[in-house]
């Protein structure tokens, strides 16, 4: 039951991203615009690109949903609607997390383009920015929760919502799920105006559907990840606790998804050096002070 | 009305309702690009249609003006590339082939738009699918087979059989059908037999090196008594010094040879590099490999050490190593072994200038190699023998799509001087502003351009919408727009990671040629508009940026902006100048002008009041120069942001 609860609202949640998206890209706010833009995919030639590695090319789009799913599984909407509560949530929506490049890699490399597999090799190196930046957060949220299951993290931040107790984990994690989402001004791999689409490029119809319906999925499931690790879940005052993680998962998603449309793009060289140089050591510093936190004065 | 383009398939009930969600959601990519449809004045962001990046995610082309005779190959390859059903609009495109015709035609003009995009809207929505759907096949993708030798590029086939030099079986390839004509060079006879000095060298190797084993280029376990063919590839085997010798011994290594005194010994074999890709010599031979020593003495061969220099020092050469692999092959700035790939970009590309044709070879991701072509450059300014001076002033403005007043504005000015005619200070003030007016809009363009290619969509949007706002208000248009225009500067100047990602970027030395904004945001530079007393009465005072990166550029093209508001508001009036009358003079006349670009300047030749002869100097042709400097050794990224940066003008470049 709460599978298709979670399902439905996943589903819903999408096309919620999907009229924020085309607002934030397009500047059109229409609630109907994506429904007639899906079906209008769905009745375009899905063409194949001559001497394309057939497996990666179709692979990929499927393997990047499987793995935004996989995601969703362990983010707590409400207390009991969860698909399954793993003791080992926080790192397995990490490793599901990172099938994200294995399947980017294999769209890019698929359609046999330059530019779709320039778009793949990029987001490698961006993986080598951004994933750092996604675990050592999470360590400190698990730390003070004393566990890695969402369900728990979520009732540690009964008194204190971690985005407070640990302001500079959020912002690191926040970071980091843009990358992990390809979300501008981290968007290497589909970079407009510097590959034509990258990994999109080469996609068409039912495909190109697809490939849009995970990467939707997987913005979902960061903001999911980011309500859960910082802005305290299903907790909240008045309204039902589902309706605080729909409004919660929302707003973020809105948020990672329009503010790159005030910015030029990073520069892939700066981006890494700053991720590493800056971003580790204050990944660092945040482990460090949550630690003592936790220790010295226990909330 | 039926769509050309139209998917195969009977119109069913669920294929309407799908027909009709196609027509609602127009994606459109278009020829020859956003920037000229804006310098046109047409608002396609405005028009309820999506302007995608890549033909594959678009379900209309629209072509806006005449399409130049060099854009017509790539414009069908462009719409060959779309998924059906695909339709096109053509706004005062005239003549298209090899593109079918277009689905709906209309005049360039913002009626001719909204009027079009409904016509095209009833069109798909009624034909999208289509039982008769016809094929579409853009000319240039054509391709034929042809076979060729994995080992020996140099032998390509038109049927399948062995190599005559090795003897490993052809494989296919394609290739573009229009190579026919340069193809029948490939099979010159002696390019497919081995060369006299190898035979003679496979002799002498023979003699010195004894009976050997006999063992395959390509597969060093292969080892046979007798010659042979191998089991493996069907290569040839080799002894085990001709191998070494011939082109591929790079590939098989000897393991016993030792590191010793390679240059030597390698400086006599070094003459048979001469087959290509023969550049072995990470590997030395060892002193007391026998019979090797009589090498040394073949001074005809040498001259060829240098080939041995490039084995590192201190590494072990093993078979396969990636040393002896990668040897000869091109090598990064890094020291590091990769792919190079030839990545045409453009002329259509999302955030380069439109008709620009950038080559880019690259390594990984780095620009190793550039080559930037103009497919829309110039033609002879004059048609014919002589041109009455009105067809002229029309031709050169329709020639710059991209800043046609300018252009106009210059061409009068020329054939005034020729005439010596004086359109009086107010004139002279009002042309002036215009151009003005023009500077503003083009580098709002550039502006919204480069928010494109950088993915700042705000900016894009923004700057499209003020761009076609300016470009052709009166004087109290541009008061009224004057502060939403400054604001947009502002929140350029404060934008978060535009430091980031344009500093140091394209950076221009003072002593390379450059023009403009390019020129002048390295501290210093020249600008037209500094001898023009009637600009100078205006309070011109030219701009200078310091630092010649792309950023200096976007805060020199803000600062003109800024300036050019000021300017037009004293000039008080807006004129784009009329033909000069000039019926029967006849005379010689020059006239310089800052372009939104950089400087131009034209001179003309009248005779009887027809223009008989005209030069004209423009900035894109100083500028377009630089493309190969400022993409040099650049990341991908940054090598297009510094292409963009130059604010390069296809069509004014040299045809």
């Amino acid at each position: 039951m709460s599978i298709l609860v979670v399902l439905l609202s996943l589903a819903a949640g999408a096309y919620a991203l999907a009229v924020i998206e085309r607002w934030a890209v397009h500047g059109h706010l229409s609630l109907t615009g994506p429904a007639w833009a899906a079906l209008a995919l769905l009745g375009r030639e899905s063409l194949l690109a001559r001497k394309s590695d057939r497996l990666f090319f179709e692979l990929g789009p499927v393997l990047l949903l499987v793995a935004g799913l996989m995601a969703v599984a362990v983010i707590p909407l409400a207390p009991g609607l969860i698909i399954t509560d793993l003791a080992t949530g926080a790192l397995f929506l990490n490793a599901a997390l990172a099938y994200v490049l294995v399947a980017l890699i294999m769209a890019g490399w698929g359609p046999n383009g330059a530019y779709a597999m320039i778009a793949g090799w990029r987001f490698l190196g961006q993986f080598i920015a951004y994933a750092m930046l996604i675990v050592m957060p999470i360590t400190a949220v698990a730390m003070r929760a004393e566990s890695l299951s969402t369900v728990e993290i979520v009732a540690s931040q009964e008194q204190l919502w971690n985005v407070l107790y640990q302001p500079m984990g959020f912002i690191l994690f926040v970071v980091a799920a843009m990358g992990l989402a390809w979300l501008p001004p981290l968007d290497l791999p589909d970079a407009t105006g510097e590959l034509a689409g990258g990994v999109e490029a080469e996609y068409t119809g039912v495909r190109l559907a697809v490939l849009r319906l995970a990467r939707m999925v997987i913005i979902l499931a960061l903001a999911g990840a980011t309500v859960t690790f910082y802005l305290g879940g299903w907790l909240g005052p008045w309204l039902p606790p589902w309706a605080w993680s729909a409004i919660k998962i929302l707003a973020v998603a809105a948020a990672m998804l329009s503010v790159g449309r005030y910015m030029p793009r990073i520069r892939e060289a700066r981006y890494l050096a700053l991720s590493w140089k800056l971003g580790i050591s204050l990944a660092l510093a945040n482990i460090f002070v949550v630690g003592v936190i936790a220790l010295v004065v226990p909330i | 009305m039926t769509l050309a383009g139209a998917r195969e398939g009977a119109m069913s009930g669920i294929r309407r309702a799908v027909a009709a969600a196609m027509a609602r959601d127009l994606s459109a990519f278009v020829l020859p690009g956003p920037s000229v449809a804006r310098a046109m004045g047409l608002d396609l962001a405005g028009s309820h249609l999506r302007l995608v990046g890549t033909p594959r995610h678009a379900n209309l082309l629209i072509v806006t003006g005449p399409l130049p005779a060099g854009l017509r190959d790539a414009a069908a390859v462009t719409y060959a590339q779309m998924p059906r059903p695909r339709a096109i609009l053509a706004l005062g495109a005239g003549d298209i082939a090899p593109l079918p015709d277009a689905d709906v035609s209309a005049p360039p003009t913002r009626a001719g738009l909204r009027s079009g995009l409904a016509d095209l809207r009833r069109v798909i929505a009624a034909g999208a699918f289509r039982t008769d759907s016809g094929e579409f096949t853009a000319p240039a993708l054509e391709v034929r087979v042809e076979y060729t030798c994995p080992m020996h590029p140099e032998i390509i086939r038109d049927a399948p059989g062995d190599c005559p030099k090795c003897g490993m079986t052809l494989v296919p390839r394609e290739t573009a059908s229009d190579g026919h004509g340069g193809h029948g060079g490939h099979d010159m006879p002696q390019e497919d037999r081995p060369s006299p000095a190898e035979h003679a060298h496979a002799g002498q190797a023979e003699d010195a090196g004894g009976a050997g084993a006999y063992t395959c280029p390509m597969h060093p376990e292969v080892i046979s008594d007798a010659p042979g063919k191998c089991p493996k590839c069907g290569m040839f085997l080799l002894k085990a010094e001709e191998g070494e010798s011939h082109g591929h011994g790079h590939r098989h290594g000897h393991g016993g040879h030792g590191h010793g005194h390679g240059s030597e010994a390698h400086g006599a074999h070094g003459a048979h590099g001469a087959h290509g890709h023969g550049d072995h010599g990470g590997h030395g031979k060892q002193q007391d490999h026998s019979g090797h020593d009589g090498h040394d003495g073949h001074d005809g061969h040498a001259g060829h050490g240098g080939h041995s220099k490039a084995a590192i020092d201190g590494i072990e050469p093993h078979f396969m190593s990636m040393v002896e692999l990668t040897e000869g092959q091109p090598r990064s700035s890094d020291g590091l072994q990769m792919d190079w790939i030839e990545v045409p970009f453009g002329p259509f590309f999302p955030g380069l200038p439109a008709g620009l044709r950038l080559t880019l070879t690259l390594d990984g991701d780095t620009v190793a190699g550039s080559e930037a072509r103009s497919l829309v450059g110039r033609a002879e300014l004059v048609d014919g023998p002589q041109m009455t001076a009105g067809d002229f002033v029309e031709r050169l403005a329709a020639m710059m799509p991209l800043s046609s007043v300018a252009y106009r504005t210059l061409a009068c000015a020329a054939i005034e001087e020729a005439a010596g005619a004086d359109p009086g200070q107010d004139a002279r003030r009002g042309r002036a502003a215009a151009v003005e007016r023009e500077r503003i809009a083009s580098h709002l363009g550039w502006l919204a351009e480069f928010g494109l290619q950088s993915g700042f969509l705000w900016l894009a949007a923004r700057a499209g919408a003020l761009q076609l706002a300016v470009r052709d208000a009166d004087i109290d248009g541009i008061a009224a727009q004057a502060g939403a225009v400054r604001a947009l500067i502002r929140r350029v100047a404060a934008a978060p990671l535009m430091r980031m990602r344009l500093r140091r970027i394209a950076r221009i030395g003072k002593d390379a040629p450059a023009s403009g904004p390019v020129d002048r945001a390295r501290g210093g530079g020249s600008d037209a508009r500094a001898g023009d007393p009637t600009l100078i009465a205006l309070g011109f005072e030219m701009c200078v940026r310091e630092g010649g990166d792309a950023l200096a550029r976007l805060r020199l093209r803000c600062d003109e902006i800024a300036q050019s508001l000021d300017l037009i508001a004293a000039a008080g009036r807006i004129a784009v100048p009329e033909v000069p009358d000039v019926e029967t003079v006849s005379g010689e006349g020059a006239a310089t002008i800052e372009t939104p670009r950089g400087t131009a300047r034209l001179r003309v030749k009248l005779t009887d009041g027809k223009v008989v002869e005209a030069e004209l100097d423009t900035p894109s042709d100083v500028n377009i120069a630089l493309v190969e400097t400022v993409t040099a050794q650049r990341e991908l990224g940054d090598a297009l942001a510094a292409v963009a940066s130059l604010d390069l003008s296809p069509w004014e470049v040299r045809g």
